[in-house]
């Protein structure tokens, strides 16, 4: 059975159609890739599966439930997680306290602890704290975790963010360019990461200019142009297509 | 990108638990001494009004400093706290303690619908509409004469009813000493309440939701529910506060709840370090103490009060606090310096 499944998605802003009638199928634990030029429609879709924006019509499903017209937040504890395009980090705040944000729907804390803090507080404490250090592990920016997040370089952030999202224990995640204004090892180190993400039983969807990235993890790749479906398929198949070609090289060939 | 491990020293600082009980006990002895080492009815009235301003300075804290919403309604709130106890002790002859429960309640609920315009606006737009909710609660003071006497204002209001415990001596607070230690611990009380709940998840809830609330709800939190949080009890430590100043006094007028009361408030907040659980018990004594040492210029005393505001917020963006870590960097680096 798919994990997420959405049918006839349908949005726009003013006049403008940034999404029309996409459908589509993630498969569990697999690398989901979305492509497609500039301006193609991936980001709104990837707003409309995470519920950053609500679809003007159509549906989705998860593992199974409705959830279309479900805010965002309540996405997140069913198990949806997702980083922005444009990155949006808890600036003023340290590393590691960006990643404890992220455990807000994991606390486990009688009531009256949160005034007069007693074992179970503590102990909730430390646990998030050393599962928040193993994450910043995890994406290599351990010995960073007192610093300010702003105080990143940009390729780090990116690699917080990822951290920070992981923090909600999600069985999806999705990425919104992950490797934009990376350098080549930082790409590197993002594709290894995102196995590994895979490996634990997390399914990824990753919106993606890096063809490079896409090429190398994808399983399954989804094609948009101009908020339409173009193609889908496995990235061999991707790579053949004369449409998918066209579209990235200017439509002359169809 | 070669991920450099953490040290382990640097593991174990991170996960050490806060020991806050030494500065507690430190402030615990302090509000007792206060008002022996200030011992003029004049100072001891000035410690009763520090302990009120602590309390607003840190309710304004939790909405402006941690959770980030501009309000500008802060003195409504001390407003409805003062009132609502004075006329359910006055007219309706209700005990004091029992009217100080009702009129913090009132404050959080009308904190909490508040709160529904900050789902809806941002920034300076929900400035603009707290300040029309300071403004309106203003003017119902000045009209509804029925009830709060309007410009005439109440006379003759008692400082809080006793408490007996049966088996232990009457404890009264007609005495300023006692007033300070009633309204000082429990400024006290509510220091140690928010610390805690700003330490815990609900401070990192708060703090995401200031820092980018678009970012808190792909985490799972929700902007408007913790919102709402943060003015329902913000709210209602403002109209704790409101509760001790008719008593005190001993008059309630409406002036005393002007526009201008929140602008101070917000002063204190801002000048002592906003988003720091100190910073703004210093703001608020500092700006409390600070008129009343400036009595010598006469004429001229708000006009360096003013300078001295101007100052602070020009140099010292992060208030006293920020001043402090500095001066403190500063003196161990030059100590370390001198060790070499």
């Amino acid at each position: 059975m798919s994990l997420l499944v959405a049918k006839n998605l349908r949005k726009s802003f003013g006049g403008v159609k940034a999404v029309q009638d996409i459908s589509l199928e993630v498969e569990p634990d697999s690398i989901f890739a979305l492509i497609g030029p500039n301006g193609a429609g991936k980001s709104t879709t990837l707003n409309l599966l995470s519920g950053t924006y609500q679809p003007n019509s159509g549906s989705l499903s998860f593992n199974g439930q409705i959830i279309t017209g479900l805010p965002a937040h309540q996405r997140v504890r069913m198990g949806i997680a997702r980083t922005f395009q444009k990155i949006r980090l808890f600036k003023q705040l340290s590393l590691l306290d960006n990643v404890l944000a992220g455990f807000h729907i994991h606390h486990q804390i009688p009531f009256w602890q949160y005034l007069v803090p007693g074992s179970a507080f503590w102990h909730d404490w430390k646990r998030c704290r050393e599962e928040g250090l193993e994450l910043l592990e995890f994406v290599g920016l351990a010995d960073l975790a007192s610093q300010r997040a702003g105080s990143l370089a940009y390729g780090q952030q990116r690699l917080l963010e990822i951290a920070r999202a992981l923090a909600t224990r999600p069985r999806l995640f999705m990425l919104d360019e992950p490797a934009a204004g990376l350098n080549g090892s930082e790409v590197q180190f993002l594709l290894q990461r995102l196995k590994d993400i895979r490996a634990r039983g997390i399914t990824v969807v990753v919106v993606e200019h890096n063809m490079d990235l896409v090429m190398n993890v994808a399983d399954h790749v989804f094609v948009m142009d101009h908020g339409e479906y173009l193609f889908r398929g496995s990235p061999r198949e991707v790579q053949d297509d004369p449409k998918v070609i066209a579209a990235y090289l200017g439509g002359e060939l169809s | 990108m070669a991920s450099a491990p953490l040290r382990p020293a640097d593991r174990a600082s991170l996960l050490q638990v806060p020991r806050q009980w030494p500065a507690y006990l430190v402030a615990l002895v302090a509000i007792a001494l206060l008002p022996y080492v200030l011992s003029t009815p004049y100072w001891r009235g000035i410690l009763v009004v520090c302990a009120m301003n602590v309390m607003l300075a840190l309710s304004l804290n939790l909405i402006l400093g941690y959770t980030g919403q501009l309000n500008l309604g802060q003195s409504g709130f001390f407003a409805i706290g003062a009132y609502v106890t004075t006329v359910l002790v006055k007219s309706y002859s209700w005990n004091f303690w029992a009217a100080a429960l009702i009129a913090v309640i009132c404050a959080g609920l009308v904190g909490l619908l508040l709160a529904a315009f900050a789902v809806r606006l941002r920034g300076h737009y929900l400035g603009i509409a707290s300040l029309g909710f300071a403004v309106i609660a203003y003017q119902i003071l000045l009209n509804w004469e029925s009830v709060t006497e309007g410009v005439r204002g109440i006379y003759g209001i008692m400082p809080p009813s006793p408490i007996r415990i049966p088996g232990l001596p009457e404890i009264t607070f007609s005495n300023p000493v006692a007033l300070f230690w009633l309204v000082g611990g429990i400024a006290f009380v509510v220091y140690v309440v928010v610390a805690n709940l700003l330490r815990s998840p609900v401070g990192e809830t708060l703090r995401a939701i200031r820092e980018d609330e678009v970012s808190a709800a792909s985490l799972g939190i929700n902007p408007a529910r913790w919102k709402a949080f943060a003015f329902g009890i913000g709210s209602a430590i403002a109209g704790l506060a409101g509760c001790f100043y008719p008593g005190f006094v001993g008059t309630l007028v409406p002036d005393a709840f002007g526009i201008v009361e929140s602008f101070t408030m917000m002063a204190m907040v801002i000048v002592g370090g906003m988003g720091t659980m100190i910073g703004p018990v210093i703001g608020a004594i500092v700006l409390t103490c600070l008129p009343e040492l400036l009595r010598d210029f006469g004429e001229l005393r708000l006009m360096v009060y003013g300078l001295a505001l101007t100052l602070v917020v020009l140099f010292m963006p992060g208030g006293m606090v920020q001043a402090g870590q500095m001066l403190r960097a500063r003196f161990s680096r030059a100590s370390s310096g001198a060790s070499r």
